[in-house]
């Protein structure tokens, strides 16, 4: 037999063109596998999807002020006097009047229905300011307009509109005693700005009952830069605040995340060690009935290095493919799906689910972890096989 | 029926079809078989004696004509009854044993008896019998792969035997064994035919082996040609 | 010997096969376990809520507050046995992200509402009696290592001092217990007297009202007459029974339930179709001696039960080796502090465990056990 290569190349082709011959065996592993594909990439993207909202939530060009330890905007609160102080700052970018260009907003939490569940969710209520429109990248107004300050007029997010029944264009919605119209409908490029519902910071804050505000955001002179506004607040007793990058702030928003992927893989990897079962089950049942075929060839001469390379080819094969089928039905059904979920402040972030090529790869991976392990054994065996098998009558 | 006549067959018929052809393996055929016979059956393959065998174990049913086993009529019953009907009447032993691969000689003969209403002591008594008839009683334990072809058989035959059938069907008892294990095999039928009146009917292509027998039929296309032997 | 010892003898010719597909199935049911215990402990909370206990909030959302003076006009309604008020504290422990579920309580009425908090009555006495007491439930007390007279910290991320400062300092005057396993010991309660009289926003206000009704059958009532008391108010209120509340509460984070089925389908899918398909196989591979058997007079009913029986046991010992594991890794699980209550399965939930188990063990061996059912001897002999 000539070189090693073509030897196993030879054998490869013959056990993978002999699998239909164990079609039900081999399909038993390719869905065991795919199964397990598909749970782990369905949290993957799930997780992905979340973070993905957060991320791109947040600017390093702004900065967010809140009171000390109140670790989200809905805790936190600032008096007029202590934005305007803030608003003095150095490092803060200027407007063409030379103005520092910043945002005094208010965050409240009222209730919608989701769409999905039919349930009361939290939904989150931002006082603002057209100029502060200025401090999101890419705000537009897709629908209708945006709201007249001293009106009672919110613009709801394109996320809102999604997850949540009943905040059309036009429609009126009652806050306790306050009934608001709905007169646009905006977009910020995907980001958790989109769950939220925004109204007139002045409106807000008297249909509320607020004498304040509860951040403060501002554009830095500097991309990422915040030492003045810290240097600022370490100086002044009266400012007791935390200043950070509104992107830093997002961040910590999504370490929950954390707990999502981890569980994935917990239960993708459990399920794995059932897929793994079965993998071995077939690959085993592959050898002892090709035994005869497999000690044929090696009393030809095939080394027993190719029949170990065949058979684990014919795993690796079956499991790729499993693979695949997992992360296509994984794609098919979750790829773009819109969900919420409560996020910090216990409001609904929507995000979709993405899967990505990185997923992707990660899926693949499992599926060959599986199909090596499960064929190594058995492709053990077979290069084992007693060549005398080849001469013996029926087994 | 007299008291002589242990298995009648009467104008029996069989055929079936394969493909698109209607093939005919008897037609009319005409058979009786005495009570402490032992009858060897020969013909080329294709005659249409596994057939036969078939429909004397119960196995296969005629497309025409009756088929009486002492007073009793056995074409005409079903599945379930006949699978009472073997397991009260009839032994069988195969070319290749078909011991159960999992169990031991002695679970392997006791299958049978599971079929009966027998205590687990009675059981294991006929158990024993049994396997002393065939000389491997000191084997009980062993699982047939530890055991020569020449024993498995035997261990077949006990099994044919344990629960006192009227009537022993053997299809090539001896073909996979070497002369001098399948001389043993054919005498230890002999003794069950001479000794405790067992009726055996033996197909077979060896004319060795039919020697062992008290008559011959030979079978070809379907008929009988019947040669008498010397006892 | 009988059909069992048949069955059995019938499993193990194969011990490597046997022991991946038992595999299989002990994962599946390890999984399958594991999420019911977690499912349970979810729905513990609604469970265990109280049939007769309101939740009422501001009708815009429950993070809005309601004036101190409704608690007396609710109290004076029929139907109303008892009414606390209760603020969210936002409270944490040390580092203001170590979070610590911080509630300021009316002191007194707090125990008879929510009366499946235990405390000796030496402990109820000095939480009465001291302004500045604290009660700590005893999971969290476990993961700090605090114990009766210990002074602590709690920080809040939402209310200052006059002075500035955002932390309290509390006496621990007592650890509860809950009545049931399950009941959240995770919380710790204050007083609202001291935490108004010292937050520097002023106000009387309060975050929300848990009401007890003298029966549950009035529950409808007492809710329409709460609502309607303060309805065109400047604070609406919306009363719900507290089940629903915690249920609208789990739903908030997404449809939970239905993700822990799909992975639970998932899993018993892979058993499905891995075991099934060594079934079918295993008999395939037996077809003489099926041929055999019925040669000897086995009925084919018989042997039907015969290799259905095997699927059976199998499955119900590989489910009931997964339960078990499960129980297992839930009691690890529920060692470590988690804001979770204990996840356990009850004996009915382990019950229909086995039902499942029984069920699989019938699908992965049907189509075999028909087909040895229908096995004609003569093929099964010829085919050898």
């Amino acid at each position: 037999m000539s070189g090693i290569f073509s030897q196993i190349k030879a054998v490869v082709m013959m056990n993978v063109r002999s699998l239909p011959r164990r079609l039900w065996m081999s399909l038993a592993a390719i869905f065991a596998v795919s199964v397990v594909v598909a749970v782990l990439l369905s949290f993957l993207s799930m997780a992905r999807g979340f973070q993905q909202t957060l991320e791109g939530t947040g600017s390093e060009d702004v900065a967010i002020v809140t009171r000390s330890g109140s670790r989200s905007e809905l805790n936190s609160s600032l008096s007029r006097e202590t934005a305007n102080i803030i608003s003095t700052a150095p490092g803060i970018a200027q407007d063409g009047k030379g103005d520092p260009i910043y945002s005094a907003e208010l965050y409240v939490i009222v209730d919608g229905i989701k769409r999905a569940s039919q349930t009361e969710a939290n939904l989150p209520m931002r006082g603002i300011s057209v100029e502060g429109f200025d401090l999101r990248d890419q705000v537009s107004i897709t629908e209708g307009r945006v709201f007249i300050p001293g009106n009672n007029e919110i613009i709801v997010g394109e996320g809102v509109l999604r997850e949540f029944d009943g905040f059309e264009l036009g429609k009126k919605i009652r806050f306790g005693k306050t009934e608001w119209e709905v007169v646009g409908v905006f977009s910020t490029g995907g980001s958790a700005f989109e769950s939220e519902l925004w109204a007139d910071a002045r409106t807000v804050q008297t249909q509320f009952q607020r004498g304040g505000f509860q951040t403060v955001r501002v554009r830095l002179a500097e991309t990422g830069n915040v030492s003045g506004l810290i240097q600022m607040v370490e100086q002044d007793p009266r400012l007791i605040l935390d200043v950070e990058t509104e992107a830093d702030y997002f961040a910590e928003q999504g370490e929950a995340l954390g707990a999502i992927v981890i569980i994935g893989w917990i239960i993708s990897g459990v399920m794995a060690l059932g897929s793994l079962a079965g993998a071995l089950n077939t690959m085993y049942t592959s050898v002892s009935s090709r035994a005869v075929e497999i000690a044929t060839l090696r009393a030809l001469g095939f080394s027993n290095f190719s029949a170990f390379v065949g058979t684990l080819a014919e795993s690796i094969v079956l499991s790729v493919v499993g693979g695949v089928l997992g992360a296509l039905i994984s794609f098919g059904f979750m790829d773009g799906l819109s969900a919420s979920t409560m996020g910090a402040s216990f409001t609904q972030v929507v995000f979709t689910f993405e899967l990505t090529p990185e997923l992707f790869q990660d899926g693949i991976f499992l599926a060959l972890l599986i199909g090596v392990i499960g064929g190594f054994f058995p492709a053990w065996r077979a290069a084992r096989l007693p060549v005398a098998i080849a001469f013996q009558r029926g087994n | 029926m007299t008291d002589e006549i242990l298995y009648d067959l009467r104008g029996v018929s069989k055929s079936f079809v394969k493909g698109k052809e209607r093939i005919t393996v008897f037609d009319g055929l005409d058979m009786s078989i005495k009570k402490g016979d032992f009858l060897a059956i020969m013909g080329p393959s294709g005659s249409g004696k596994t057939t036969l065998l078939n429909i004397l174990g119960g196995v296969d049913q005629p497309t025409d004509g009756e088929v009486w086993f002492d007073d009793e009529r056995v074409d005409t019953l079903s599945e379930n009854e006949l699978a009472r009907w073997r397991a009260n009447n009839i032994g069988f032993i195969f070319q290749f044993y078909n011991l159960m691969p999992m169990l031991n000689a002695a679970r392997n003969v006791e299958l049978p008896l599971l079929l009966t209403n027998l205590s687990k002591k009675h059981r294991k008594q006929s158990v024993e019998t049994a396997l002393e008839l065939v000389d491997l009683a000191d084997r009980a334990k062993h699982m047939p792969s530890e055991m020569s072809g020449g024993q498995q058989q035997r261990v077949a035959i006990a099994r044919a035997i344990v629960s006192d059938p009227k009537l022993l069907l053997c299809d090539e008892p001896t073909g996979d064994l070497d002369r001098e294990t399948a001389d043993e095999i054919l005498e230890m039928l002999q003794l069950l035919n001479r000794e405790f009146g067992k009726t055996i009917v033996m197909v077979t292509h060896d004319p060795q082996a039919a020697k062992y027998a008290k008559r011959t039929l030979h079978l070809d296309k379907g008929t009988f040609v019947e040669k008498d032997l010397a006892a | 010997m009988s059909d069992l010892f048949l069955i059995y003898k019938n499993l193990t010719r194969k011990p490597l096969r046997l022991f991946l597909t038992v595999f299989a199935t002990f994962i599946a049911f390890l999984i399958y376990g594991t999420i019911t215990g977690f499912q349970n402990a979810l729905d513990s909370g609604v469970e265990l809520s109280a049939d007769d206990r309101l939740v009422t909030v501001n009708k815009i959302n429950f993070t809005q507050p309601l004036p101190i003076s409704y608690v007396n006009k609710v109290k004076a309604i029929e139907g109303v046995q008892g009414v606390v008020h209760m603020n969210w504290f936002g409270g944490y422990y040390q580092d203001p992200s170590q979070f610590l579920q911080t509630f300021a309580v009316d002191e007194k009425a707090f125990l008879e509402v929510y009366d499946e908090i235990t405390l000796t009555e030496e402990e109820t006495k000095a939480w009465l009696q001291n302004n500045q007491a604290i009660i700590v439930g005893d999971t969290s007390a476990e993961k700090y290592g605090w114990k009766v007279g210990d002074r602590i910290p709690v920080g809040s991320n939402i209310f200052s001092q006059a002075d500035g400062s955002s932390v309290w300092d509390f006496d621990i005057v007592g650890i509860y217990k809950g009545r049931d396993r399950q009941t959240d010991t995770t919380s710790v309660y204050i007083h609202y007297k001291y935490f108004n009289e010292t937050q520097s926003f002023g106000g009387n206000y309060i975050g929300w009202m848990g009401v007890r009704t003298v029966d549950p059958k009035l529950n409808e009532q007492v809710i329409k007459r709460i609502d309607d008391m303060f309805v065109n108010s400047p604070f609406e209120t919306e009363t719900v029974p507290e089940k629903a509340f915690q249920k609208a509460f789990i739903a908030q984070i997404g449809n939970i339930g239905l993700i822990l089925t799909s992975v639970v389908a998932a899993a018993f899918f892979i058993i499905l179709v891995i075991v099934g398909n060594s079934m079918v196989l295993s008999v395939r591979e037996r077809t003489a001696e099926i041929g055999v058997m019925k040669t000897l007079g086995f009925r084919s009913g018989r042997i039907f039960r015969l290799v259905l029986g095997e699927s059976v046991l199998l499955a119900l010992v590989g489910g009931g080796l997964g339960i078990f594991a499960s129980l297992f890794a839930m009691a690890a699980i529920n060692q470590s502090p988690t804001p979770l209550p204990d996840m356990l399965l009850d004996s009915a939930a382990v019950q229909t465990a086995f039902a499942y188990a029984a069920i699989l063990g019938l699908v992965t061996g049907i189509i075999p056990a028909i087909s040895a059912l229908r096995l004609n001897i003569i093929t099964a002999l010829t085919r050898a």
